[in-house]
């Protein structure tokens, strides 16, 4: 499409370009009309646990929007044989697959589980909010910067085009000009950086602002799956940020790291899969935490085996920094490595299973009711374990030679991060809704939203595994009559659609709950932990005074004997919030300063690098604490 | 149940399906080796589905039991262990052939384990390049996206990239091996039925990564000899 | 009640922990890429660059300044307000010093065409050792912020604090140099 002053722009561009400028009008109008801007001026300042929260769950809602329209993209494009849907061929479905890819990963199943982290983990523990209230606004504005910048790409028609996983030396300047994949390792270093800005916080609230008494083996398995999950942020990130960072020498400075005779391309895929095998475990602990409180609180039982349960992440978080080579069967390590890393890969099936028998076994004998969060739970257990078998048919490495990159592997990832990570992210969206806006959503609609969405599902990767099997790689844009997937493909298109539709009962569900239903007391699904004793939404210092808790399940205790949970008398002092408007403009010169780098515009990088220092400093001068020792000085 | 069927329906089509219908020695291993995964696998995943629909309809909420508190009962040690060292017993019948084949596959897919290079082997040069596949033979002759073969007789591969990482696949005749630039991947197989098969380039490659195909044609020792000279003729005029 | 500074301190000393684990991490993918491509199949070696004389003079410096700082955390203890200003000006006179040297250093071997482009070995040393150096360099204009706000009329227990994470942060940069000694120098130079 030709556009004035600007020039040739492929049309889905100028769509978008025209689309975002409607939708942001109309929020501005809507803002403006209903009088929203001191709820979004005070959101912008807040450092509370609850509201960063579910900000963290929209901005992640938001860009499963983006992420889902292109993912409907590619199901349209591949639902028919030799089709030409649109742009979306060639380095435009490139573009495309490589941005549903990183966006669904980096910034709506991370910041789906961290928001879901931000809201209840504070709340099970019996603390007032995060350890650090502060570095917490910091990291949660990273991720929006460093969404922000991954997503302006498009709208530039830069997208990134090397795949999620970034393959040197397709990733390099030499063979990918331009800043299409800048945007991608800015994107991911500014959000990285709050995400293990984010773990550091999680750990310490976890360690230290525990209610008194309350020993690590009495917290519900949620914090636990989030701690442990921490940790494996703190290990994988950083290598992640430093092989973005060796890439980056790569495509600005001449080095040839991952290129070239004296390069190593296979380098690469080891850094990226040392940080990336962790990472999908980083996307399934907590998931499997969420599930495990919800599961427990709808049978109205204690989890079956706690200690079994809390042993079994922390094996397979351990397991999981050993089975990173399963990702590169092909490259030819050799048949030792192959092997060894067959056998640690299967051996992650045995905790996994013990989780999902101690699961089942939590419902056995108890009273299981079918409530929307508990349905999204037990859609779980059976698509889970279907990721989970193919995963140990994908960890026979003979056999992956098979497998590898074609539609298989997809099937059988779609299987465990949607299957895993969303479903368990919706059932916790479900779950502490009432926790963080005082309401809960509809029944009625939540069921449809689960039915066509796990149907819709099934329909949509079931086929991909045959897909595979009938010789169809991953990451084309188009294929053959003569390659006798057209079926296949077109069922999952189908599919595809119907989970698209479901969100629209999400939609739906959102707008009926606020407008027509009553909020809900601080207990509406006669709940176990401790973030059912306080009201719902939560307050902004739930636990005042603080409670003494001396076992696992404390309120529920509690409440069968009718009673409170105690009260403890010697209390640390909870952490201090402020209202600060430094993490938004700390975010806005990341931006800028990215901007700078992508398009090589060296003014723009000092003077972002001395925006940061500047940063730093008026942070540092300005420290919160500086009121509060004052006082405890003079007292 | 909804998926029991389709499962059922797409193993109907299974057979058709070429990585399950291999033409080769080294691909019937691994197809081998995806039942038999495939076979303990579906006992696991039965396993748990009867255990789930059985909990699920014994402990449904009914509404005599709405305000039953069923108390946390006794957890046993015994069923603890039983889904801990079942798994692992599983697990080890699936480890061994499944290090048994890497090792038998891979001292002749990649490395130096196979340098014994057998008697009758045929030795094939492969080169990956954005976006096509050159396959040069032990005569010189030089083909591109079209790969022949002479049926029972063992290929062997050399592969290497003149630019990023390629992946060579023809599924029905072996599995992948990825083609790296500035180092050398082996393949080898022995096709046992002549055919034309689809050779697909199984490694994102860029624009045109789709593109790189190529077409396996295995044929009779005769057509094949034919084939060989014709090649280093037509170059010479 | 506990005392909220003191509480609050704790909490701030482990999250500073945990991230030093973080640059303890990064620093070690980085010393794992130097010992992959070290020495590289082309061009200049280790021991044609590296000059035993700056190794030694550099580390002399950087390595004293934990000594120093150290005179600084026992005035931190006492409450003695000349030994910190002492300990952070003697602290920050020779990490300085070892900035200007380790410019120097890389400035020399650029000049000798040593640059980061011309192989793997110098592409990772630069990386490395550069990085290293940034983290001095922030360590400097973080003491400065830390003297200014000695002058300043700031809670005790604040400087106390803020002093104290610096501590951690410069120690732990100098262990990271040790490292450099060990994997990166030693095994060249002699
Ligand atoms: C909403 C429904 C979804 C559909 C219909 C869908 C569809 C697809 C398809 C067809 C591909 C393959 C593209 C190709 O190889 O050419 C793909 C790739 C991928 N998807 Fe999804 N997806 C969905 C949701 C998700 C979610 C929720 C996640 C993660 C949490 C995810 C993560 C990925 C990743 C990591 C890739 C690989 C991208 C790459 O190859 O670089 N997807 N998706
Ligand atoms: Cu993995
Ligand atoms: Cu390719």
């Amino acid at each position: 499409m030709n556009v004035p002053f600007v020039g040739q722009v492929p049309s889905d561009i100028v769509v978008s370009w025209i689309a975002s400028a409607l939708i942001g009008l109309f929020v501005l109008w809507w803002l403006t009309k209903y009088n929203k801007w001191p709820v979004i001026w005070e959101y912008i300042r807040t450092t509370h646990h609850r509201k960063i929260g579910t900000m963290y769950i929209l901005v992640a809602i938001i860009f499963f929007i983006r992420g889902g329209m292109d993912a409907l993209f590619i199901r349209t494009q591949l639902a028919v044989p030799e089709n030409d849907f649109w742009v979306f061929q060639s380095q435009k479905y490139n573009e495309v697959f490589t941005t549903h890819g990183t966006v669904m990963i980096f910034f709506v199943a991370m910041p789906l589980l961290i928001g879901l982290m931000n809201v209840a983990v504070p709340l099970q523990i019996g603390a007032n909010d995060l350890a650090f209230p502060y570095l917490n606004a910091v990291s949660f504005w990273l991720f929006v910067a460093g969404g922000f910048i991954f997503n302006m790409a498009f709208f530039f028609n830069a997208a990134p085009n090397a795949g999620w996983t970034a393959y040197a030396p397709l990733s390099t300047d030499t063979f990918t000009t331009g800043p299409n994949n800048n945007y991608y390792i800015f994107g991911l270093q500014v959000s990285g950086l709050g995400t293990i800005l984010t773990a550091i916080n999680m750990i310490v609230t976890i360690f230290r602002l525990r209610a008194p008494g309350m020993k690590l083996n009495h917290m519900p398995l949620f914090p636990w799956a989030t701690l442990l999950t921490s940790f494996l942020i703190l290990i994988a990130f950083p290598v992640l940020t430093i092989a973005l960072l060796l890439l980056t020498f790569d495509r600005y400075y001449g080095t040839s790291f991952f290129i070239g005779e004296m390069g190593d391309p296979v380098y690469w895929q080891h850094l990226f899969w040392i940080f990336g095998h962790p990472e999908v475990y980083i996307l399934i602990l907590p998931a499997f935490g969420i599930f495990s409180d919800i599961i427990s609180t709808f049978s109205r039982k204690k989890v079956y085996g706690y200690t079994s349960m809390v042993i079994a992440i922390a094996i397979i978080g351990l397991l999981g920094f050993m089975v990173w080579a399963h990702h590169m069967f092909t490259v030819g390590l050799g048949p030792l490595a192959n092997s060894v890393f067959a056998i640690t890969t299967m051996l992650i099936a045995v905790p996994t299973g013990i989780k999902i028998f101690n699961w089942l076994f939590t419902m056995r004998n108890g009273v299981v009711r079918i409530r929307t969060p508990m349905l999204f739970a037990l859609g779980f257990i059976p698509t889970f374990v279907i990721g989970g078998v193919t995963g140990v048919m994908l960890a026979v490495a003979a056999a992956d030679y098979q497998y590898h990159d074609s539609y298989f592997v997809v099937a059988h990832f779609h299987y465990t991060m949607i299957g895993g990570t969303i479903l368990g992210a919706f059932a916790g969206i479900y779950y502490w809704y009432p926790k963080m806006t005082g309401k809960v959503l509809d029944e009625k609609l939540g069921r449809w939203h689960f039915w066509l969405f796990l149907i819709g599902f099934h329909l949509t990767f079931m086929p991909q595994h045959f897909a595979g099997l009938n010789g169809m790689p991953r990451r084309v844009y188009t294929y053959s009559w003569e390659d006798g997937i057209f079926l296949l493909n077109f069922i999952s298109t189908v599919g595809a659609f119907l989970m698209g539709a479901s969100m629209l009962f999400v939609a739906w569900n959102l707008y009926k709950t606020h407008r027509l239903t009553d909020p809900v007391g601080g207990d509406p699904w006669d709940g176990r932990t401790l973030e059912w004793s306080v009201g719902s939404p939560s307050p902004e210092h739930p636990f005042e005074p603080v409670n003494q808790v001396d076992r696992l399940d404390a309120f529920w205790h509690a409440k069968v004997k009718g009673e409170e949970v105690p009260k403890a008398e010697d209390a640390r002092p909870s952490p201090i919030a402020v209202k600060t408007l430094q993490p938004v403009i700390l975010s806005i010169i990341l931006v800028f300063m990215s901007i700078g780098f992508i398009y090589h515009w060296i003014s723009l990088q000092v003077l972002g690098g001395a925006a940061v220092i500047a940063y730093l400093i008026i942070r540092s001068i300005t420290d919160e604490r500086k009121e509060v020792y004052e006082k405890e000085e003079e007292g | 149940m909804r998926i029991f069927s389709l499962l059922s329906l797409f193993l109907l089509t299974g057979c058709n399906l070429r990585v399950l219908n291999p033409k080769s020695d080294t691909a019937d291993k691994i197809t081998n080796l995806i039942y038999l995964s495939f076979g303990l696998m579906m006992l696991v995943f039965v396993v748990v589905m009867i255990l789930f629909v059985h909990f699920l309809k014994k402990y449904k909420e009914t509404p005599e039991r709405l305000n039953e508190i069923p108390g946390d009962g006794k957890e046993s040690k015994r069923l603890e262990v039983t889904w801990t060292v079942l798994p692992i017993l599983l697990l080890a019948v699936l480890a061994v052939p499944t290090v048994k084949a890497t090792y038998d596959m891979t001292s002749q897919v990649s490395g130096d384990g196979g340098e014994a290079k057998a008697e009758d082997a045929i030795t094939i040069d492969v080169v990956g390049r954005q976006y096509n596949w050159e396959f040069t033979y032990e005569n010189g002759k030089k083909s591109v996206n079209e790969l022949v073969l002479p049926v029972n007789q063992k290929a062997d591969f050399k592969l290497t990239s003149e630019d990023v990482i390629h992946s060579f696949w023809v599924p029905k005749l072996s599995g992948k091996i990825d083609v790296l630039p500035g180092e050398e991947t082996r393949l080898s197989f022995t096709p046992r039925e002549a055919g034309v098969y689809q050779g697909k380039c199984a490694e994102f490659c860029g624009a045109e990564h789709t593109q790189m195909r190529f077409e396996t044609k295995v044929v009779s020792q005769a057509e094949f000899q034919q084939w060989l000279k014709n090649g280093v003729e037509e170059e010479g005029e | 009640m506990k005392q909220t500074s003191d509480v609050l301190f704790q909490d701030k000393k482990m999250g500073f922990f945990l991230y030093l684990i973080v640059e303890a991490i990064m620093f070690a993918v980085l010393f794992a890429t130097y010992i992959i491509f070290t020495p590289a199949s082309q061009g200049p070696d280790p021991s044609e660059v590296y000059k035993w004389k700056t190794v030694v003079l550099t580390s002399v410096f950087l390595l004293s300044s934990s000594g120093t700082l150290l005179i600084a955390e026992k005035g931190l203890e006492k409450g003695n307000r000349t030994k910190i200003a002492a300990g952070l000006i003697a602290t920050f006179v020779l990490g300085a010093i070892f900035m200007v040297l380790e410019i120097h250093e890389f400035y020399k071997y650029v000049h000798e065409g040593y640059s980061i482009t011309v192989n793997n070995f110098l592409s990772s040393f630069y990386v490395l050792v550069g990085l290293h150096a940034s983290h001095v360099a922030f360590g400097l204009g973080w003491m400065i912020l830390l003297m200014v706000q000695f002058k300043q009329k700031i809670p005790q227990r604040l400087f106390i604090e803020k002093h104290k994470i610096f501590n951690y942060y410069w120690h732990f940069v100098d262990a990271i140099w040790v490292l450099i000694i060990l994997i990166v120098y030693v095994p060249y130079l002699f």
